[in-house]
């Protein structure tokens, strides 16, 4: 393997590797960086579970290639609490109960994050419509809906 | 008081923030080797040869092995835990799932041929694909409806049959003469689809064997790990207490992550072989191949009525899939929780079923979510609502005429079984406020004068939840005893670890058991810690599954609580020198009754483990177990309603509306139940509209590999729900709380096929067959369309 030397930021921190050129940015996320929040949920990039934000975008890092990102700035589900707590959509997971086995979580997060930040304020026909890139199997949504107009809300204070 | 309080969930901070650890993110201190499986491409064949050579000298490959070499190795097979019992007393025809192929002939696509251990997962792929592998493909049979017809291909030749049993139950004379004396009789042919759990978290699985010290690990992605040690007695020949299981977070599991997979036997069988750590984890299209398969009944029924619609009598004949092979607790369904099901929420006075279970060259079924209950609720759910519609009657109130009236309970059905409590006609009246029944009926006439279909579906059933007792469940097949168990340890500090034998995959049982816990040992929930998960760690378990982890495990912390009371109120009674019946226990502290003296639950817990000055009879420590064998199942009840509209252009169906009422018995977290409530429903809502696992006929090929090709729903695919309960207590657990796993699940695809139906009625349209895609219900309206004129 000619390893491929490649240097962008996670979470606020560069970081510079020499990776196998096939490695995905999910491979290189938990298994180089020991950010195993982010997770694989198929092969085929429906599931969302692998979501992260790439220079403020959400961005599926099972499809792309560690390589890619050279000079890139990628916030894992790890990187949005801030000191004093959890991210009010984190927090508003929680009090709605938008999680069960928690698998999915993390990529719903990442994407109501994004969903908050570009509507003003999400109405629940907007939060589905929004989540077509993201699965579910235990909350049948209900209540993952419930969670991101709320964090939306509080995300604007 | 915790119990009833929609306390938020305890767990659910980890997995927010990134911290939750399931299997594929465990490390361990020496490097961690991955296993890769070639599997077969053909639904039938014989492996004529297998040439591991090339691949067993790719760099990183540390082993390469086939059936030869486990069969050499003298390893064995999964065993059934829940084995098929045949009527006649003859042995049924079993085949147990082999772990790898060790007779030469591949019975479905995806059975695995070959394992790879390799140092990483790129040179373990690699490796896989670098064996070679000749088969000679034999005529294969997919489809459970043919699988007994003259000149199908048998998937177990020596069998002499693809038939793996046949069970009988109910009243069969009394059925027969219903029907013949019925008013109307109604008749569909109602299969259910075959659709798969589809855990958002792939199974996998680590294994690692500790030569030195001769002890064994697996962690893996299961819901039951106690029930995992003894599915390695059978296939590795491993000793229960050689053998430590840890089901870390698991992603979700609904049933599919019960068994014993060929993958986590092959695992440890790597690790042991290498001497090293080894890991699996299942892509998305391994599991949709190999996760256990679901339903696929094909089921012809007939139900006759009186002139008023009352139901008089309903007779059913089923051809159950097995696939190619026989899953662990496969006949849970078939010899458990289908027929005794089938009277719904309903009082029939004669039901007769007969079930024959069939082998096809498919991926073995097993329990899913509802297990038997989805496949019985669409049966009967079926047959009534063609009848009402039929007959003219008002679907809602054709049914009204049918339920169980309360003063019926405890209700005795035609097929045996005892529903403990409950109050049908309460739950239907709810449902009918709830969604303003009188006024959708208005609504539906309007839309259908103007060209619109909307379609009203309704489902009402029973469920039964909380596998137990011992000796029921025995008696219906299960050969592991049904209880289960709880610890409760006291610390000196007065600080409490609770240990239970159940497995939370999702459930939430951090909260759910420390409130259980707090409320009976007065104390703060936050003073509580869970533990789960380990065998290790946990005494006993029979795990999560059959919606009964609260009236088996919950009910054993509940036992062992008050036991851990019992004995520290000995010893507070001892130091404050009174009565033990004197004492009152609550917020920490002990009280004698009457009086302001008090004493801390913490000083009691310290002096129970240093303090010489004891009653002479009380033993050391404060800890406690129980064993809980509950005295009854628990039967847990709902009506569902939904709207359906279907596009009289594109003939797709939109969900609009979807209510539940349900009868859970005590509630211990409403928050929970609702969660519990809403993503049953919406695995019911893709079995009726999207899911399945689809083969083609020809080749036997399977189709549904992949996310894009096996549908679960989006959220924009469902609705918000509406949801109201009313609670009748169980009788066979002190808390009197019954299941709600799968309530949602169950009582779906019945509501939902109903709605569709209700709304192309006028059409012509009898019956589709899920899941009710577009494509088939345009071709419905066609033959309608066609068979009218």
């Amino acid at each position: 393997m000619a390893g491929v030397s490649v240097t962008f930021t996670v979470n606020g921190r560069e970081v510079t590797a020499t990776v196998d050129p096939r490695t995905l940015l999910v491979h290189f996320l938990r298994e180089h960086l020991k950010l195993t929040g982010t997770h694989i949920g198929c092969d085929t990039s429906q599931c969302g579970a692998c979501t992260v934000h790439l220079d403020g975008r959400p961005a599926k890092s099972c499809a792309l290639l560690a390589v890619q990102l050279e000079g890139a700035e990628v916030t894992t589900i790890e990187g949005v609490a801030g000191p004093d707590g959890m991210h009010p959509m984190q927090a508003a997971f929680k009090e709605h109960h938008g999680l069960q086995c928690g698998f999915c979580t993390p990529g719903m997060v990442m994407m109501g994050i994004d969903i908050a930040n570009r509507h003003e304020a999400p109405d629940e026909a907007t939060i589905r419509r929004e989540l077509e890139g993201n699965l579910c199997r235990c909350t049948g949504y209900h209540n993952i809906v419930a969670s991101i107009a709320a964090g939306a809300s509080s995300m604007r204070g | 008081m915790y119990v009833g309080q929609a306390i938020r969930r305890r767990e659910d901070e980890r997995f927010l923030r990134g911290r939750g650890r399931f299997v594929e993110d465990i490390t361990l201190d020496q490097p961690i080797a991955h296993a890769a499986f070639v599997r077969s491409p053909h639904a039938h064949a014989a492996v004529t040869h297998v040439d591991t050579a090339q691949a067993a000298a790719m760099p990183g490959v540390l082993a390469v092995l086939t059936g030869a070499d486990w069969t050499a190795a003298g390893h064995g097979e999964a065993e059934g835990v829940w084995p098929v019992k045949d009527m006649s007393g003859a042995d049924s025809r079993t085949a147990y799932r082999p772990l790898i192929c060790v007779d030469g002939v591949v019975r479905c696509v995806g059975e695995i041929v070959a394992m790879v251990v390799a140092e990483d997962r790129h040179q373990a792929l690699d490796a896989a694909e670098a064996i070679e592998v000749a088969y000679e493909e034999k005529p294969a049979n997919t489809i459970t409806a043919g699988a007994l017809d003259p000149d199908i291909p048998l998937v177990h030749p020596a069998f002499g049959t693809n038939e793996v049993m046949v069970t009988e139950h109910g009243l069969k004379e009394e059925t027969e003469a219903a029907l013949a004396n019925a008013h109307h009789v109604t008749e569909v042919v109602v299969p259910t689809n075959r659709v798969t759990a589809a855990s958002m978290e792939p199974r996998a699985y680590l294994g690692h064997y500790d030569r030195v010290n001769d002890r064994y690990t697996v962690w893996t992605t299961n819901q039951a790990p106690h029930i995992v040690r003894r599915y390695f007695t059978k296939s590795l020949h491993i000793p229960e207490h050689k053998l430590r299981v840890i089901a870390p977070d698991v992603g979700g599991g609904f049933g599919m992550k019960l068994y014993h997979y060929p993958e986590e036997g092959l695992v440890l069988w790597g690790a042991i072989v290498c001497d090293r750590p080894v890991r699996w984890v299942g892509t998305r299209s391994e599991c949709l191949l190999g996760d256990t398969h679901a339903r696929d009944h094909h089921t012809v029924g007939r139900m006759g009525f009186d002139e008023n619609g009352k139901i008089l009598g309903v007779k059913f004949e089923t051809l159950a899939a097995f696939g190619a092979y026989e899953s662990q607790w496969q006949a849970s369904i078939t010899n458990a929780y289908h027929f005794t099901m089938l009277s719904l929420a309903y009082d029939i006075p004669a039901i007769h079923t007969q079930v024959r279970a069939v082998y096809t060259n498919a991926t073995p079924v097993d329990a899913y979510r509802g297990a038997g209950r989805p496949e019985a609720v669409y049966q009967v759910e079926r047959m009534i609502e063609n009848g009402a519609q039929e007959m003219g009657i008002d679907p809602l109130e054709l049914r009204a005429r049918n339920l169980i009236p309360p003063e019926k309970f405890p209700y005795q059905t035609a097929l045996g079984i005892t529903y403990d409590s409950g109050d049908p006609p309460v739950l239907m009246g709810k449902i009918k406020a709830l969604a303003d029944y009188d006024a959708l009926r208005a609504e539906q006439a309007r839309l259908r004068a103007e060209g619109q279909w909307m379609g009203i579906g309704i489902s009402a059933f029973f469920d039964m939840a909380g596998a137990g007792p011992v000796k029921m469940m025995n008696d219906l097949g299960a050969k592991v005893g049904c209880y289960d168990v709880a610890s409760v340890r006291v610390h000196p500090d007065g600080r409490i670890t609770v240990f239970a034998g159940s497995h939370s995959h999702g459930q939430g049982h951090e909260t759910t058991w420390s409130q259980i816990a707090a409320d009976r040992l007065g104390c703060d929930i936050d003073h509580i810690d869970l533990v789960e998960g380990d065998t290790d760690r946990v005494p006993m378990g029979i795990g999560t599954w059959g919606s009964r982890s609260l009236s088996t495990a919950g009910m054993a912390v509940y036992t062992a609580a008050d036991r851990v009371v019992a004995k520290a109120k000995r010893m507070a009674a001892h130091m404050m020198e009174c009565a033990p019946e004197d004492l009152d226990l609550a917020d920490g502290e002990f009280t004698v009754k009457g009086t302001d003296r008090k004493l801390s639950f913490a000083a009691v817990a310290n002096a129970s483990y240093h303090s010489g000055d004891r009653p002479s009879d009380l033993e050391i420590g404060l800890e406690e177990t129980s064993f809980f064998d509950p005295a009854d199942c628990t039967y847990p009840s709902a009506i569902h309603l939904c709207v359906v509209l279907v596009d009289p252009e594109t003939c797709a169906v939109t969900l609009r509306n979807y209510w539940a009422v349900d009868d859970v018995g005590t509630v211990i977290n409403p928050m929970v139940l609702h969660g519990q409530v809403h993503g049953g429903l919406v695995q019911g809502i893709g079995q009726a509209l999207m899911e399945e696992c689809a083969y083609d006929a020809e080749s036997g090929q399977y189709l549904s590999g992949t996310f894009m090709d096996y549908a679960i729903p989006h959220a924009e695919d469902v609705p918000s729900f509406g949801l109201d309960a009313h609670f009748t207590r169980a009788l066979g657990n002190p808390l009197g709380a019954k299941g709600a796993g799968e309530s949602g699940t169950i009582g779906a695809p019945a509501c939902i096929c109903n709605g569709v139906i209700d709304a192309l009625w006028h059409l012509g349209v009898r019956q589709i067959t899920q899941p009710m895609t577009p494509k088939k219900i345009w071709r419905a309206i066609e033959d309608a369309k066609r068979t009218q004129h």
